[in-house]
């Protein structure tokens, strides 16, 4: 029994666990003294801030901009077909046929909520109309005399589906006379209580307008040989901008229509880079103009780790590939405050790798299908706000060795 | 055979415990430790200077009758109190382990032994606030450590004629802190840290003892000890020389009745060699020690010794490293234990318990500190 009872001890100790965690205080239970938290502000090596231009162009991103006195941008948007045929074969014989109606479907992506009675107004436009398309050469046929009809979108509706059905008389708007090619291209502009905008599918969204034509076909049928739809998917979109802004080279530019992205570079410190644990790093940005937008849909303003230092090529990080290195903020309307984006993984990363630039890429997302447009201080000595600044917080190595 | 196996393998269940020490060996190399067996610790150390199956003195190797392997294990349950608050704490260790034996047809015993010399496990939790961007942010912060130094020894007992026995050692120091601090802020934003590093150690000491025994009631024995001076790495780079102690050692051992037997002993360490070295590193310093130990063994049968006997002792000594520069900790136990031998005296175990107080100003512990020992002569 006694035995027992000396294993049975025995076998309880060694199956003790261990808690070892106890409160303490400095400096008396502090080897090494309390971890100390420093602060650095870096900007960005100057006349190497720089912005690049036309990345994705208009009508290439995922939405149209169709607007009416919106305060970013006053744009216009084009559909254009693809060809629909004078005739079509049945029982081998190229046979005619009347169109008895027209369903046009457009995809609102985006619309600013606040502001009701949207009309969207479709126009016919020459169906020529292609990339060299301006707002200046399009917008004199949105003319109510070249109107195919107008889509009321009720209030409730803040995006899908829109569209429009003609009938008798009102197919002949969007007719396509014979010998004239076959396509129908039409313009876009919008109406409502108060200036506003929307965002309409494009072919790159994969949510472009149709063009649906329901027919009679001339033959001694009366079933589904007779009756027959047609439908056109479009060929070609864009939209066209008044007075497109350029880019001003004191600043950094990302968004518009033109698609901006910006390259910010850095030194980063020899202490930093190699031996300090980054706790922070903040990018702030300094809007050099209220970035104005669409009330309601606002952009996404990202920061790209640049995975090769290649100017406007450089390839970078990407959501899909590597999210942990793309930080997103989202650009409310008009805002005019510094805009702070955290980026310590992006920071941490160069300093895990040598061959990782000390960079950031910016740009603005959805890109080419934004009324957003910003513009941001840059070390250009003739910026007119100052330029962006990286705030790093970080730890130095803990002095273990400090008894 | 079989039972010594089975508490063999329950000795070494918990192949990951560690040492621990207190939060009295957070500074400087750590607490250090007593290279005593569990029979020895039962009675407050006081035994030590004679026990072979301790590591205190090479000239006690001559009392190993035959070969003989030991192995002990501590659980220590702490109460922990300082100005940040209280805590229990609970951990294991395995202080000591020693083989040796007598080497045939000469009058020599030869040793090895490995044990604790300091430990330095803790794992230390503070909070704060500290002004980031012009705002007070909340930390948490952890700064834990664990290992220490060992003490691997070889030693070697010679006995002249019956009353005296000399012996020397050569000790090898070394060790490793893994070390690691922690922060993490109650902002978010603001991303945890995380840091680690190793703080080795390398040293070496020698050591003389002797035992001499005034006919069967009466011994004495004393120890002199020489610790040098300890490299201190930082993650394989040198940065700093820790000067060690000397260590100086006397015990008396008297058996006033059949069944009682009575020891004390004091040891005195120069640990204030260190005091400069570590100031100069930033730390607390170091300051001398010292501990007296006063013990007994009663044998209830004294045909059959081994048979439960009653070990208690007390002890009072002081710590090197203290918290705050000036403010060196003292520490007083009381301890009781006993034995078992079985499988014809080839294996057996000892148990001890020992109520510890520690205490420096503001800083106080007490511990149960439970022991078993295992031993086994092949």
């Amino acid at each position: 029994v006694g035995l027992a009872a000396v294993v049975g001890s025995a076998a309880v100790i060694s199956a003790c666990q261990e808690k070892l965690t106890s409160p303490a205080e400095c400096p008396g239970l502090c080897p090494g003294g309390p971890q100390t938290l420093f602060e650095t502000v870096l900007s960005p090596l100057a006349g190497l801030d720089s912005s690049f231009h036309t990345y994705v162009a208009p009508g290439q991103g995922s939405a149209l901009l169709v607007s009416s006195g919106l305060a970013a941008s006053e744009d216009r948007a084009v559909y254009r077909f693809v060809t629909r045929q004078d005739s079509i074969t049945v029982r081998d014989t190229a046979r005619a046929y009347t169109v008895d109606s027209v369903l046009i479907t457009l995809n609102l992506v985006a619309r600013d909520t606040l502001v009701g009675g949207l009309k969207v107004m479709l126009f016919r436009i020459p169906p020529a109309v292609d990339s060299t398309a301006t707002f200046e050469s399009v917008d004199p046929a949105l003319v109510d005399a070249n109107l195919i009809d107008t889509i009321a979108v009720p209030d409730s509706v803040h995006s899908g589906e829109i569209k429009t059905v003609l009938r008798g008389s009102a197919v002949d708007r969007a007719a396509i006379p014979p010998g004239t090619g076959g396509v129908l291209a039409m313009g876009l502009r919008v109406t409502a209580s108060a200036p506003t905008g929307i965002r309409v599918g494009s072919l790159a969204g994969g949510n472009a307008a149709t063009f649906v034509s329901y027919l009679t076909v001339d033959v001694p049928d009366t079933g589904s040989v007779r009756h027959q739809f047609l439908s056109r998917a479009t060929e070609f979109n864009t939209f066209v901008t008044q007075n497109r802004p350029l880019p001003d080279p004191t600043l950094l530019t990302v968004g518009g229509d033109s698609s901006s992205r910006s390259i910010l570079r850095f030194e980063l410190p020899a202490q930093l880079r190699d031996s300090a644990t980054i706790v922070r790093a903040t990018l702030e940005l300094i809007p050099a103009h209220p970035l104005l937008g669409l009330p309601g849909d606002p952009a996404v303003l990202e920061a790209h780790a640049v995975l090769a230092d290649l100017g406007a090529k450089s390839p970078i990080a990407t959501i899909a590939s590597n999210p942990l290195f793309v930080v997103t903020d989202t650009i409310p309307d008009g805002t005019t405050d510094t805009l702070r984006l955290e980026v310590t993984r992006l920071v941490k990363l160069w300093q895990a790798s040598t061959d990782r630039p000390p960079a950031i890429f910016l740009l603005l997302q959805p890109e080419a299908a934004t009324f957003t447009r910003a513009a941001f201080g840059s070390s250009n000595p003739a910026s007119p706000v100052g330029p962006p600044r990286l705030l790093v917080t970080y730890q130095l190595p803990f002095p273990f060795e400090i008894p | 055979v079989r039972r010594v196996i089975l508490l063999l393998l329950l000795a070494g269940t918990p192949a990951v415990g560690a040492a621990q020490s207190s939060q009295f060996g957070v500074r400087g190399l750590g607490l250090p430790g007593r290279s005593l067996s569990v029979h020895a610790l039962a009675t407050g150390g006081s035994f030590g200077l004679f026990d072979p199956e301790s590591s205190l003195n090479p000239a006690a190797l001559a009392g190993f009758p035959a070969l003989t392997a030991v192995f002990s294990g501590m659980e220590d349950f702490r109460h922990v109190e300082n100005p940040a608050g209280t805590a229990s704490v609970r951990e294991s260790r395995f202080p000591q382990m020693a083989v040796g034996g007598q080497i045939r047809r000469y009058p020599l015993a030869l040793g090895l032994g490995f044990s604790n010399y300091t430990s330095r496990d803790f794992t230390l939790a503070t909070a704060d606030t500290v002004p980031l961007r012009d705002i007070l942010i909340p930390v948490h912060d952890t700064v834990t450590s664990k290992g220490g130094l060992s003490d691997l020894s070889i030693g070697v007992a010679y006995r002249i004629q019956e009353h005296w026995a000399v012996g020397g050692s050569f000790h090898i120091l070394t060790g490793t802190n893994r070390v690691s601090a922690h922060r993490s802020f109650a902002d978010t934003v603001y991303q945890p840290t995380s840091q680690n590093s190793e703080i080795s150690f390398a040293g070496v000491g020698v050591e003389l003892g002797m035992m001499r025994s005034f006919g069967p009631r009466f011994a004495v024995a004393a120890i002199a000890r020489s610790d040098g001076r300890a490299r201190v790495d930082r993650d394989s780079a040198d940065v700093s020389r820790v000067d060690l102690p000397y260590t100086f050692g006397l015990g008396l051992r008297w058996q006033v009745r059949p069944k009682l037997t009575l020891a004390s002993q004091g040891l005195f360490r120069t640990w204030s060699g260190a005091n400069s070295d570590l100031l100069e590193q930033g730390g607390t310093g170091a300051d001398n020690t010292f501990e007296v130990a006063f013990g007994g063994e009663f044998t209830p049968d004294v045909r059959r010794p081994a048979r439960r006997p009653l070990r208690f002792g007390v002890r009072y000594g002081s710590l090197p490293f203290p918290l705050v520069i000036g403010g060196q900790a003292h520490e007083f136990g009381l301890s009781i234990g006993s034995g078992v031998r079985f499988a014809q005296e080839r294996a057996g175990i000892d148990l001890g318990v020992e109520h510890v107080w520690r205490a420096a100003g503001p800083y106080s512990e007490r511990a149960f500190l439970v022991s078993v020992g295992v031993t086994v002569r092949p």
